[in-house]
């Protein structure tokens, strides 16, 4: 299960306050009450909290406080037996650095999952991409190369003396039937990704934003880019295939992060809230070069890329994704600088959600 | 235009390609500019059909059911009557065109390619065939030349070629330096040949084709 919360804002400045006072109440518990009720154990949970909040030095540095209020408050304890307080404070002891070390541990395994599973995500889009294009290119290129012969020729019979109108006409009929059958493929490939959107469920939009936030948070921190949200717990629930918004949302988030890596201020920011009547509307904004260098028509153009290893298939999959699902996708200008990217997806016949209507 | 000879049927294209649609519109291209076209739909079909004897060569697919293009064309390059291939490809991958070029294709067409360079590659890989093919009839008339050498003749050719003078040639057979020289005169118009060179260069050819043969 990943970790809940995704404010690291609002974390680093609440949880320190929380864990010292925290910390202070277990101290004064164990140094009021006797040596035989060993309160120290409980500096566990503040360890187990920095752990889920803070960098490894700092809960190291945690840790370390923990043991020293333990050893501090054995020494001001006056009541009960001295031994049983000397064993009962070695355990706590034992017990809060062992705890720090196994959640460290953990922590980091869940870290190194993490990056596994975007790297995953990365290289699953890219193969899957390039298979698509590769069956779908040679699927195309037979009947594409058979038109082209066809032509070639009809003309060379028109053209011959005698001509001969026959074999021409021959010729013609064939690319007509040809340019059906690659008509008959594109179609094809519609149906395919409509029925991929039929997968729909009813969806929270914040719970695939926050999904994909999983994906993309190590990334983000490895960048150095701060990562925020907005998200509105008011909306209604809509019907959409959430690996597909999921894919939008990845994807714009990662573009997100090409656009501001270089630059000083590195801020992206997921936004969730309602747009017009029925419809509800998802925004990845960045502070990163902006849309000033690009040609803004066609940024949605399938194998459109300023990037040098760029594929350029992003935006172009996102939009037939988001027009699949009945919504649009556009972008403008961030202020005071980068780009924000929306879409919209249609919420329908909403349905009641929780305590709302 | 192509510069093919026109409606010439002492030649003939071969079409291998499991698509009917691209077979179709190649043996109606080829027959408009005045070929002699044979299609088939697998490498299996091709080798059952009787072929004639005549300066030919394949367009190849390379994707196809059953044996693979790229390895029937190094087969065919191995085999005794090498057929120039052309090589058409769904997907012109580099690695591939390089395979089939070091295999000995005449050209690589990654589909869908220009009318012009597969008529021109047609016209390379025919006039190969056709040079190929007279060169072959050029050997086996010398060797029908050869043959109708006597026992005597062949054994002086046979010194002469290794550049022997005419005396140490009687010593070594023990016949008169006369019967040498009108042994060799006879050979040399039995063979056609207007001058001692001339001899020695088709007997060095006869000799390079048969070693080469003996692989
Ligand atoms: N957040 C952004 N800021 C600035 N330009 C962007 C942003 N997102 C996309 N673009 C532009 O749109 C182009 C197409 O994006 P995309 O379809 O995702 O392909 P790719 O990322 O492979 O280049 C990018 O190359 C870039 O020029
Ligand atoms: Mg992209």
């Amino acid at each position: 299960m990943p970790r809940t919360p995704f404010l690291p804002h609002l974390g680093a400045r609440v949880m320190p306050v929380l864990l010292v006072v925290l910390a202070a109440v277990i101290f004064v518990l164990d140094t009021i009450t006797n040596f035989e009720i060993a309160v120290a154990v409980l500096y566990v949970a503040i360890v187990l909290i920095a752990v889920q909040h803070l960098g490894r030095r700092r809960v190291v540095m945690v840790a370390a406080g923990c043991m020293a209020l333990t050893v501090l408050s054995f020494a001001l304890t006056r009541t009960g037996s001295v031994t049983s307080g000397l064993i009962n404070c070695a355990i706590s002891l034992v017990a809060i650095g062992v705890t720090t070390y196994l959640a460290l541990r953990a922590a980091a395994a869940e870290a190194a999952a993490r990056e596994a599973q975007t790297q995953l995500a990365h290289i699953t889009r890219v193969t899957m991409l390039g298979e698509l294009m590769a069956s779908i290119a040679h699927e195309l290129n037979q009947p594409l190369t058979a038109i082209v012969l066809n032509g070639n020729a009809t003309l060379r019979w028109l053209a011959a003396r005698p001509a001969n109108p026959d074999e021409a006409g021959k010729a013609a009929q064939r690319i007509v039937r040809d340019a059906e059958r690659a008509t008959d493929l594109i179609k094809r490939l519609r149906g395919l990704t409509r029925r991929a959107a039929n997968k729909a469920i009813w969806l929270d939009v914040n719970q695939v934003v926050a999904d994909t936030l999983t994906l993309v948070q190590h990334e983000a921190v490895r960048n150095n880019i701060a990562l925020r949200t907005e998200l509105d717990d008011d909306l209604p629930l809509l019907q959409a295939d959430p690996v597909q918004i999921q894919q939008v949302v990845l994807n714009l988030a990662l573009n997100a992060f090409e656009a501001v890596v270089g630059g000083k201020e590195r801020d992206v920011t997921l936004t969730t809230g309602p747009g017009k009547p029925g419809e509800i509307i998802v925004a990845v904004s960045d502070s990163g070069r902006g849309l000033d260098s690009v040609q803004p028509d066609r940024i949605f153009d399938a194998f459109y890329t300023t990037k040098p290893e760029g594929l350029g298939m992003g935006l172009a999959i996102s939009r037939s994704i988001v027009e699949s699902h009945g919504g649009r996708i556009w972008a403008e200008p961030a202020m005071p600088r980068g780009a924000s990217f929306f879409f919209s997806l249609p919420t329908g016949r909403t349905k009641a959600r929780g305590s709302g209507q | 235009m192509s510069g093919l000879a026109s409606s010439d049927s002492g030649q003939i294209v071969f079409v291998i390609d499991d698509d009917p649609a691209i077979l179709e519109a190649l043996d109606s291209l080829l027959r408009s500019v005045g070929l002699d076209v044979s299609c088939f739909g697998s490498v299996a079909a091709f080798l059952d059909a009787p072929r004639p004897d005549i300066p030919s060569c394949l367009v190849l697919d390379v994707r196809l059911p059953g044996k693979s293009g790229m390895d029937f064309q190094k087969e065919l390059a191995g085999s005794q009557a090498p057929l120039p291939v052309i090589i058409m490809t769904g997907h012109g991958d580099i690695a591939m065109s390089v395979q089939a070029m070091k295999a000995g294709a005449i050209d690589f067409l990654p589909k869908p390619f220009r009318e012009q360079d597969l008529l021109d590659a047609i016209a390379a890989a025919l006039d190969k065939d056709r040079s190929r093919r007279a060169h072959m009839a050029e050997l086996d008339a010398l060797r029908a030349r050869l043959a109708t050498l006597s026992d005597g003749e062949r054994d002086v050719v046979a010194q002469v070629v290794l550049g022997r003078l005419n005396k140490q040639i009687a010593g070594d057979l023990g016949v008169s330096e006369i019967t040498v020289k009108v042994r060799r005169a006879r050979a040399m118009r039995k063979m056609q040949a207007g001058s001692l060179p001339e001899l020695v260069k088709m007997i060095d050819r006869l000799a390079a084709e048969s070693s080469a043969r003996g692989h």
